[in-house]
Formats: C-alpha cells, structure tokens, sequence
C-alpha cells in the first residue's frame, strides 16, 4: 500500500468523510480551530513575553507559567481534536502538503521544548522570579516558543495556498501571472 | 460614481506571498489582542489568576490588546482592498464588521468598567461571558467569509 493509498483510505473513513461532506462541520471545526488559537494561542503568547520580560511585569512570571498552564493544556487538547478532524478528512491532499509536514515537525518541536525547558525554566520559579528578570535561558526558551508558535501559525494558513502538482496533470503548480492571487481561498 | 480602482494592480494580489503573509499576521495579532482580552474574561469567569484581580489583570494586558487591536485592524484593511465588492456583499463580512464594532466599544466601555470596579459574581461573569462570544463570533465569521462565496453580489452589480 502506498502512502496515497494510506492516506485515501484515513480521509474515506466513514466519519472523516462525514465531516468532509457536510457542509456546516467543515467550516465551523475550522473555526473554532481558529477560535482556540485566539483565546488559548494568546496565553501561550502572554507567557512567552512575560518571560522575556515586555509584559505584565506586576505579576511574578513564574505565577504566570503555573496558573497558565493548565489552560493551555485544554487549549492545546481542543486545537489537536479539532486539527484531527480538520485534517483526517481532507488526509490525502494534506499528507505530501509540505507546509502540512513542517506543521507536523514544529509541534513535534511544542513537546521537545517543553521536556527541554522544564525542568531549567519553567517548573524553576529561581530561574523565573530573579531581581533581574527571568534568566538568560527562561528568555530563550520564550524566544524559542515565539519562533515555534508563529512558525506553525504560518505553516498552518499556508497548506491551503500549496498547489498539488500531482493533482493537475499538465498544469502549472503555481498560479499564472496576471491571476489575481491570494482570493477566495 | 464608480472610483477608478483595479484590484488586479493592487500589490496584494500581483504577488504570491503578501497576501498570505497579510493573513499570518493578522491571525497572530488576533491571537494576541483576543488573547489578552480572554485573560481578564477568564478572570470575570472566576476561572484564572483568581489571586489577582480583575482590575490587575486589564492593566498588566491592555497595552499589549491595544497593540494588537492597532495591527489586526491594520492588517484586516490591507486584505479588505484586495476584493472591496465581494467582501462588501458578502454576509458574513458584514456581520464580522458590526460584530468587530460592537465587541471593540464593549470592551472599551462596560467590559473595561466591570473590571475596573472589581465587582465579582453575575455581573462580572455575564461580562466575561458576553466578551468572549463576541470576540469569538467574529472568528468565526472571518473564517466563514470563504464559506459563504454564494452570497456574493446579492445585490449588486453583475
């Protein structure tokens, strides 16, 4: 069985297909996705720059970490259901979607980082709550959640703008010159 | 009078990647001024920083919501001019735009207010409640815009 094969057989699932082809499931799992990005996204967000210092500096950054953190654990649960069902039912044109793999390897990195940092940053109130500000590697621990974060963000608008060359014979993968690009995507 | 403007010359939509680049940021920003504004909701909900109070918490974000509010709506115009008509006379934008409209002068105004007073139980939590469907409305029509490309030009020049 080849990968398209795989990937045709995991998006023809009964209940991938279901979402597929109802024509309110699609859209309001998208949203919400999107939805969960912007109330639990934004505490990832807020955390990162307290740690680098620029935000809510009247409250201890450690207390910040631990009080978020049981949030951004039922927003990230919510985010990977509703991205399962997002990309379960549209599976085969995702799989060799390259902005979909890179998606895929930066949440890979969500869960590197945290094991990596948890114990030096987040889980040390020392390293966060010093008289100078969180320390050097809290900062680059924040730093590197930003690039992470933003990074998948990206990735994530960007599957749909990426033309499967494989699905149209003889077309050219990119828009011609002259299309108007960017519209009614 | 018909104002002479191509949007095929419009630099968003002679390039491949500023339009998208547009979105990115504009869902970044919304993350963040969304985002801020949901850490004092949550608190109104009594459901975060309970130590801290609400009047704390709108200090120690509203900068950083008023940065985002200035680059979301910044960005939501730049995107607007790539296709005017077909956002204008579609539904969902509409009700996108009123509901931005409303959820901005809730904000500023009963929901800054309640936070301010520290007052807590059903007020407080009708105004966290109220403040997160709005903004979160307004999510959903951005995404529903594309959903709902049969409505476009009901009404209007064909």
């Amino acid at each position: 069985m080849s990968a398209d094969q795989i990937s045709q057989a995991i998006q023809n699932l009964p209940y991938f297909t279901a979402v597929r082809e109802s024509g309110l499931a699609y859209p309001v799992l998208l949203s919400s996705h999107l939805a969960m990005i912007a109330v639990f996204g934004g505490l990832i967000l807020l955390t990162d720059l307290r740690l680098l210092n620029v935000a809510m500096k009247s409250i201890p950054a450690s207390e910040v970490v631990a009080k978020t953190r049981p949030w951004k654990h039922v927003g990230l649960t919510i985010m990977l259901l509703l991205g399962i069902h997002l990309g379960g039912a549209k599976f085969q044109d995702y799989y060799d979607n390259p902005y979909f793999l890179v998606k895929m390897a930066l949440l890979v990195c969500v869960f590197i980082h945290a094991i990596v940092f948890r114990k030096s940053v987040y889980k040390n109130p020392k390293a966060l709550d010093s008289p100078g500000g969180p320390s050097a590697a809290a900062k680059v621990a924040a730093t590197l959640s930003l690039v992470i974060w933003v990074s998948i963000l990206s990735c994530g608008r960007m599957i749909a703008y990426w033309d499967n060359p494989n699905n149209q014979p003889g077309k050219a993968p990119l828009l011609t010159p002259g299309q108007v690009y960017g519209r009614h995507r | 009078m018909p104002i002479p403007y191509d949007i095929t010359q419009n630099p968003l939509n002679t390039n491949e990647w500023s339009f998208p680049l547009m979105e990115c940021i504009h869902i970044a920003m919304f993350a963040m001024s969304i985002g801020t504004i949901a850490v004092v909701d949550f608190r109104l909900l009594g459901l975060l920083f309970k130590e801290r109070t609400p009047a704390e918490l709108l200090k120690a974000t509203g900068i950083w919501t008023l940065i985002g509010l200035t680059c979301v709506l910044s960005t939501g115009m730049i995107i607007f001019t790539t296709d005017p008509l077909s956002y204008y006379y579609n539904y969902s934008f509409r009700y996108k735009l009123i509901a931005l409209l409303v959820a901005i002068i809730f904000n500023y105004t009963i929901h800054r207010k309640v936070a301010m007073s520290n007052s807590s139980g059903g007020v407080s939590v009708m105004t966290g409640a109220v403040s997160l469907l709005l903004w979160t409305s307004v999510v959903f029509a951005g995404i529903f815009y594309a959903f709902t490309e049969e409505l476009h030009y009901v009404g209007g020049p064909n």
